[in-house]
């Protein structure tokens, strides 16, 4: 399956952000990087019709990620850079390459996006919960269904582990209150 | 040191101030929306939370850092969250003191017991990641000098 133009030109902008937050010296600069790379992200998440990820990568990796990294960056010295460009050694280049092309052998066992073969579409559970979902649960979204649900265990420890981070970072950073 | 740095940050601004005067009951509505609507719309607490969580930053990003810790009540920043560890695990449980099984949402003797016991669940979610998201931002924004000092001063 070919991309549409809005894919393409979507997966050349993720690349091209991405490349910038690993290549560029600034780390101010890598960061606006990264929050455009999140954005071009989450876009692509709702032209493949993932909204609620989406959402996601917008908020939190676009942008509450963002603002983090920019306070972390301003309490910290940032170092003059000499060059725009981060310099690569050649051994670097040669395990990043490596590595894409060790990762990019796995693509062709995936199956196409969309396609009707797919474990995702063909699978009894996927099935099970578009059928059952609402008559079920009572909610349309059938990914909530899912999380807070059919899934609530597994929500129930996400969300603990959330709280046990912020916990955690009181702890590292010896405070005994967030605000 | 930290403090002062994070005084430093800020840039007291007409402009952004009116900006985030108009925009944050806005962001704020949005981000309750995806909590609430989250059962039929896309969203649900953990996105809502971190849009709600969000509007703190943009307070603090208009008029300063340690005039918006000074407003927030860091008892409320942690009784939310920790209300919502409780409010999750307390449904979770309570189903099977009523002799189901772990969020068994239908036992619980309400109309349409299933639907407003996620919206429950995902409004505690939120809880749970705003205080995460407002708690980590305000952390982050003190510095850590001061754990280097007090661990040098260990022996």
């Amino acid at each position: 399956m070919s991309p549409t133009p809005i894919e393409a030109v979507l997966l050349v902008f993720i690349l091209v952000t991405a490349l910038s937050t690993a290549l560029l010296r600034d780390v101010l600069a890598s960061v606006i990087a990264f929050a455009a790379y999140s954005l071009g992200v989450s876009i692509l998440w709702v032209v493949l019709q993932a909204p609620d990820v989406g959402l996601t990568e917008a908020a939190v990796g676009a942008g509450v990620m963002t603002i983090l990294f920019l306070l972390a960056l301003a309490n910290t010295t940032r170092p003059p850079a000499e060059s725009a460009i981060e310099s690569v050694s050649p051994k670097t280049a040669l395990a990043v390459v490596a590595f894409v092309l060790v990762m990019g052998a796995t693509i062709p066992a995936l199956p196409a996006v969309g396609s009707p073969d797919g474990a995702v579409v063909s699978g009894n559970v996927t099935d099970y919960y578009i059928q059952n979902a609402y008559s079920e649960t009572g909610v349309h979204n059938a990914v909530t269904a899912v999380l807070a649900s059919y899934r609530g265990l597994d929500t129930l420890g996400e969300a603990v582990v959330v709280f046990a981070a912020g916990v955690a970072a009181l702890a590292v950073l010896r405070r005994e209150e967030f605000a | 040191m930290s403090s002062g740095e994070s005084t430093g940050l800020y840039v007291e601004s007409t402009i952004i101030m009116t900006t985030v005067r108009a925009v944050a009951p806005f962001v704020l509505t949005f981000g309750l929306f995806i909590m609430f609507h989250g059962a039929d719309t896309p969203g649900g607490g953990f996105q809502g939370g971190v849009v709600a969580g969000a509007v703190v930053m943009m307070l603090a990003f208009a008029y300063g850092i340690d005039a918006t810790r000074e407003w927030v009540d860091s008892r409320l920043v942690v009784a939310v969250g920790a209300l919502g560890v409780l409010t999750f695990a307390g449904i979770g449980l309570g189903s099977i003191a009523l002799g189901g099984t772990f969020l068994e949402y239908t036992l619980y003797p309400i109309k349409k017991a299933s639907k407003y016991g996620m919206e429950v669940v995902e409004l505690a979610i939120g809880g749970i990641v705003a205080t995460v998201v407002v708690g980590l931002f305000f952390v982050v924004a003190d510095g850590f000098g001061h754990v280097i000092d007090e661990g040098g001063e260990e022996p």
